[in-house]
């Protein structure tokens, strides 16, 4: 069987694989991408030695680096899946140019993530198995690994069939991704959202937050990834796909923010222990401040909206900005959950409690996490290379 | 089946910490892992000194709270954490995936990484140890100098843990969460 019959791709040699035009970007993009694997293979090394004593998590703050780089990149796939979908599954004009290349981008983003959770997760290949010989039907966790695993499985045969223009069936695949996408990214949520033990993390919120970040991750890397690849050129057709990404991006950052306004109020209003003084903590932090409010929301909605939703190409700069945001969200996640000390009359005799746990990634943690962001640009490059993912004109209509 | 809980009379509680030497011992815990199986809480005294109050003083030995509705468990992607037939809730470190969300979604900090076996490990009232056997004491409790751990049946209303609970007033810790703790501290 001829395997470009099943799914068509472009035949490479070597050489022509790694040849690519020879500009300041590409070569910086290449020399980056190089370094941060090496990084995170030299990670992985220490990790496979040491265990998780590498890493900077203690028992008071077993989540750390890893598990919010591993939110990162699903909350990126979803985001991806999602804004796909408006264009093939629901028929949008300006949005049916995205559909290979977002989903080719989803099915990246849900491969690094794995991997970046399999060197956090203590026994990966015992969880395979135990999750099918004793699911736990009452774990976020469960279910978010299962159904993060059908929409892989949903978003690759997607692929498959948008690559083969089987209009029908990649609609179908689309659809159950979608559905499934957004079944496993709400539980995601609900792996924080179903701590009763945490009174700032409790609650509704962030299944449904995490949908809605989702998508305006999943628009800031549309940005980045046609800027990237017209190097801000942009055909007419991508050009109007912008402008409407753009106002789309505008609403969601403003739905975000008025998300984000009232779980701060809610949580600080009545002065609750563990939630009051975890949100006043947060909102103090740079972390929050600088690179949630600012880089992650703020910087792109004011650009949107002074600019009526026209500059894209700034937006595609300040997508840059918009991802870092994005990366502290998840980290803040991560790290504020983990805030309150559970028990704190135990840590020392005679000795002051810190106010709140502390935690610090180590270098082994940063190159594993960092360096999976060069892993994703391989695997980009690796996918741009073998499969047409541009839209064809003719097509669109 | 019993239905084991543990009485803590904490004010006799001298914070000797011969309770945390006896679970390392009977449960091999490794050298370092301080006050991760059992521990003694220590609260700040109150008052300025030299006007310390004295009642203010008291420890608070505590571990797992041996929950009847234990969120750890509830949480567990593979049913690692499991309640035995004695109500203990205990881990099955062959099923551990060391994902550590019983970790994130104890009340109490009771969980710890178990360095021997790289599984999420906690208090499992000397189950492997001593009540397999057919022994209805705990290591911590057998050898506590002031007598401040009584252990037992709950279900039994002969067992001097019954008794105590009906005689004394107790109370337990984040009960509003709904955890039903087995771990009675009495006042």
């Amino acid at each position: 069987m001829n395997l470009n019959n099943l799914l068509p791709y472009k035949k490479q040699t070597l050489k022509s694989f790694f040849s690519f035009e020879f500009t300041t970007a590409n070569v910086a993009m290449f020399l980056l991408s190089i370094a941060l694997v090496t990084a995170m293979f030299y990670g992985i090394g220490v990790y496979l030695i040491e265990g998780h004593h590498a890493y900077g998590v203690t028992r008071q703050h077993a989540w750390g680096l890893l598990i919010a780089m591993y939110v990162f990149f699903v909350v990126s796939s979803t985001g991806l899946c999602i804004m796909s979908s408006i264009g093939h599954v629901f028929n949008i004009e300006a949005f049916k140019i995205i559909g290979k290349r977002a989903i080719v981008g989803a099915i990246i983003m849900i491969l690094v993530g794995f991997s970046v959770i399999a060197f956090e997760i203590g026994h990966p290949v015992r969880m395979v198995i135990y999750n099918i010989l004793t699911p736990g039907l009452t774990s976020a966790i469960w279910w978010m690994g299962t159904l993060y695993g059908m929409y892989l499985f949903f978003i690759i045969l997607e692929f498959f069939f948008l690559n083969n223009n089987n209009h029908k069936y990649s609609t179908i695949f689309g659809l159950a991704g979608l559905v499934v996408g957004l079944a496993a990214h709400s539980n995601l949520g609900a792996v924080f959202g179903f701590l009763v033990a945490r009174p700032f993390t409790n609650g509704p919120f962030f299944p449904l937050y995490f949908i809605l970040s989702a998508m305006v991750t999943g628009s800031y890397l549309l940005f980045l990834m046609y800027g990237w690849r017209y190097k801000m050129k942009f055909p007419p057709e991508v050009e109007t796909f912008l402008y409407t990404l753009a106002k789309v991006l505008g609403l969601l950052l403003a739905v975000l923010i008025f998300f984000e306004i009232w779980r701060m109020l809610t949580a600080i209003y009545g002065n609750m222990p563990e939630r009051a003084d975890v949100a006043m903590h947060t909102l103090s932090s740079a972390n929050f401040l600088v690179g949630e409010v600012l880089l992650g929301m703020l910087i792109p909605f004011a650009i949107i909206i002074y600019s009526k939703g026209k500059a894209i190409k700034t937006l595609v700069y300040a997508s840059i900005t918009g991802m870092v945001g994005i990366f502290w969200m998840r980290y803040d996640l991560v790290h504020d959950t983990q805030l309150a000390h559970m028990m704190p009359l135990k840590i020392k005799e005679y000795a002051q409690t810190t106010p709140f746990v502390e935690y610090t990634p180590t270098l082994v943690e940063w190159m594993i996490s960092l360096g999976a962001l060069g892993l994703a640009v391989m695997m980009y490059y690796a996918a741009d290379k073998f499969f047409d993912l541009d839209h064809k004109v003719e097509e669109l209509h | 089946m019993a239905r084991y809980g543990m009485a803590l009379d904490y004010k006799s509680c001298i914070n000797c910490k011969a309770c945390e030497s006896a679970c390392k011992e009977e449960n091999g815990i490794l050298i370092g892992a301080d006050k991760h199986r059992i521990w003694v809480g220590v609260p700040e005294m109150e008052g300025i000194f030299p006007d310390l109050s004295i009642g203010s003083s008291s420890y608070e030995p505590s571990q797992c709270q041996q929950c009847d509705n234990a969120p750890c468990q509830e949480v567990c992607p593979t049913n690692a954490t499991y309640y035995d037939d004695n109500g203990v809730v205990r881990v099955n470190p062959e099923q551990c995936i060391l994902c550590t969300y019983c970790m994130q979604a104890c009340p109490y900090d009771a969980r710890y990484i178990d360095d021997r076996t790289m599984t999420v490990d906690k208090c499992n009232f000397c189950s492997d140890t001593r009540l397999i056997n057919g022994e209805t004491t705990t290591a911590c409790q057998a050898t506590c100098p002031t007598k401040v751990r009584i252990f037992g049946d709950l279900d039994d209303p002969n067992s001097e843990i019954s008794q105590v609970l009906r005689d004394r007033e107790h109370y337990s810790l984040k009960t509003h969460l709904g955890t039903k703790p087995k771990l009675y501290y009495l006042t």
